[in-house]
């Protein structure tokens, strides 16, 4: 009886003793090889055109710029022999974004806070706010130009102006600000707000003191996506800002230059010098974006050690 | 088991001279006070959680709360600086007597009552700066100081009474994450004790600690009996028999016993309690 139990014993195959499973298992290593060699496909795919591009802009950009390119401003549109440089624009779009954060930031970061700490997860006013964010970061920015021209240059007479720019470009960012606030605010745990509660704390001295400084990076961060997305918007401002070959004197009652402008209307004229001011108002642009986005990162770097 | 306790109190005694004093000093300041509690029964939506409970909490003495999980013991002890205020469906009848005043009474400020009845919890949660700015915190906030030298007095004093001081004082710049979480419990001690509080609630403060550091919790504990009324909630058997004056059991939102320790735990006059001593009772 056992001698027979110890015979079947030794017949058994284990799984790894099993031709089956062995030939399975070359077919699952090929697999294996084949999704790598993808993903890394697809990687290149991605990277190959951005870096193509990046490559081309930093090429053309750099040859073309001169510090008269950047300390002149647009001159006719280009009528062939010189069209200026790019001072307006680049002094314009800085105007711009520095108006639209002044803006932006304090009513969004405020409104963040508002939703993570003085409102529950599951709050019918707070569901209606954050719907409506979401929303408004769906609206296609041409749609938001409008508006902003129908409400700011025709309705409140602001005309061609940067604060009606400035205004409509916030509304663009404030989505991105409200959320990123939000979500950072909620991340820092109750323990610490309870601790803080239970000496004392008022809510406002509470989110002074330790929510909001724990939440920083996170809201930096997307106040700096805010400030490179509208940077880089164009639909928006045709319609509320139009142009200007000049410097910004007013806020109001004046059209703005800005350097997305420069890319979409001298990339078409057939002039070279319009051309090479083209490449370097995307170059500055890349420049701006690249700069915003690696601060960004050392903030959060810094930040996040605390 | 007392014995051992005195012992250790003793030694404390002799290492530390002055702080012993500037300790009578602060009771001297600020009286502990006691409490009690009538009638008192909490809800929270439908629940009945706490069942006209009466206890009488006395000052400089330690009260421990004992129970299974569930049975309002946590609760109890938040209603004790209405922490619970904020707790979606909590209701409340009865009185809550601290000093002769109830703290539910509609004229008292449920912020400035916490620095009367400072709170300690189970897990450690000192805030993520520095070790100063930790202890500082409460002192800032309700700007008890003019000076900048009176603060850095009353955080050294702070950091002396959780018994953190020696371990700390070369690095109170350091982010507190980066203490130990026995330290860190000691740190949120101190915090608590910057306010200059009456009562002192300790939610289960030594239950997510290693044993040396739950005992150095506890040693703390009867140092700061001498010039607080202490509030102990703790599933610890042993760590109740050695600290507590009073132990109070309860289940299920009633109080099923009240006695002086350690007697209880060796003549439990219920039932219940007896099965919850011997680890019987689920």
């Amino acid at each position: 009886m056992t001698e027979s139990n110890l015979a079947t014993v030794t017949e058994v195959v284990m799984p790894w003793q099993d031709s089956r499973v062995k030939s399975n298992y070359r077919r699952r290593q090929i697999l294996d090889k084949v999704m790598k060699v993808l993903a890394l496909i697809a990687v290149v795919v991605v990277l190959f055109p951005l870096l193509d591009m990046l490559y081309l802009f930093a090429y053309k950009g750099l040859s073309v710029l001169s510090i008269s390119i950047l300390t002149e401003t647009t001159s006719g549109g280009g009528t062939g022999s010189s069209t200026g440089g790019i001072e307006n624009a680049i002094v314009g779009s800085c105007l711009l974004i520095g108006l639209s954060s002044l803006i932006a930031v304090p009513l969004g970061v405020f409104s963040g806070v508002y939703l993570a700490e003085f409102t529950s997860l599951h709050n019918k006013f707070a569901e209606a706010i954050r719907f409506i964010s979401d929303v408004l970061a769906g609206v296609p920015s041409i749609v938001l130009g409008y508006v902003g021209f129908l409400a700011f240059v025709l309705y409140l007479h602001w005309g061609y102006s940067a604060m009606a720019s400035a205004v409509t470009l916030s509304i663009l960012m404030l989505p991105y600000i409200i959320r990123t606030t939000e979500l950072s605010i909620r991340r820092v745990p109750d323990s610490i707000r309870e601790g803080a509660i239970a000496l004392g704390s008022t809510k406002s001295s509470m989110i002074n003191r330790l929510t909001l400084r724990f939440a920083l990076p996170g809201i930096i961060t997307g106040v700096m996506l805010a400030v490179s997305i509208s940077f880089s918007e164009t639909a928006p401002l045709l319609y509320t800002a139009d142009f200007n070959n000049y410097l910004p004197t007013a806020l109001f009652h004046q059209p703005v230059g800005f350097l997305t402008y420069i890319v979409y209307v001298y990339s078409n004229l057939p002039y070279q010098s319009a051309h090479n001011l083209a490449y370097a108002a995307s170059f500055v642009l890349l420049s701006f974006v690249f700069v915003v986005n690696l601060f960004a990162r050392v903030v959060l770097k810094r930040f996040s050690k605390i | 088991m007392c014995s051992e306790v005195l012992m250790m109190t003793k030694l404390d005694l002799t290492d530390g001279g002055s702080m012993t004093s500037e300790m009578q000093n602060s009771a001297a300041g600020n009286a502990a006070a006691g409490i009690s509690i009538r009638d008192l029964n909490v809800y929270y939506k439908g629940l009945h959680v706490l069942k006209g409970i009466n206890i009488e909490i006395e000052p400089k003495k330690i009260t421990v709360m004992m129970g299974p999980s569930g049975c309002g013991k946590s609760t109890l002890v938040r209603v004790l600086n209405r922490m619970n205020d904020e707790v979606e469906g909590f209701r409340h009848t009865g009185q809550v007597m601290l000093d002769g005043k109830d703290v539910y009474d509609k004229d008292v400020d449920p912020v400035l009552l916490k620095t009367r009845v400072g709170m300690v919890f189970q897990k450690p949660n000192p805030f993520p700066i520095s070790i100063y700015e930790n202890v500082a915190f409460g002192p800032r906030i309700h700007k008890i100081f003019r000076s900048k030298q009176q603060l850095d007095e009353c955080v050294k004093d702070s950091l002396q009474k959780a018994a953190l001081w020696e371990e700390v004082k070369d690095r109170l710049k350091e982010n507190a994450m980066k203490l130990s979480g026995g330290q860190q419990q000691r740190l949120c001690i101190a915090r608590t004790l910057a306010v200059k509080p009456e009562v002192i609630l300790l939610d289960e403060p030594a239950s997510a600690l290693d044993p040396g550091s739950a005992s150095k919790i506890e040693e703390l504990m009867v140092e700061l009996k001498r010039s607080f009324t202490v509030v102990l909630v703790t599933h610890n058997m042993q760590q109740a028999a050695r600290v507590a004056t009073k132990v109070i059991f309860l289940y299920k939102g009633d109080i099923v016993e009240t006695g002086e320790a350690p007697g209880i735990f060796e003549n439990p006059t219920k039932e219940l309690t007896e099965k919850y001593i011997r680890g019987q009772l689920v």
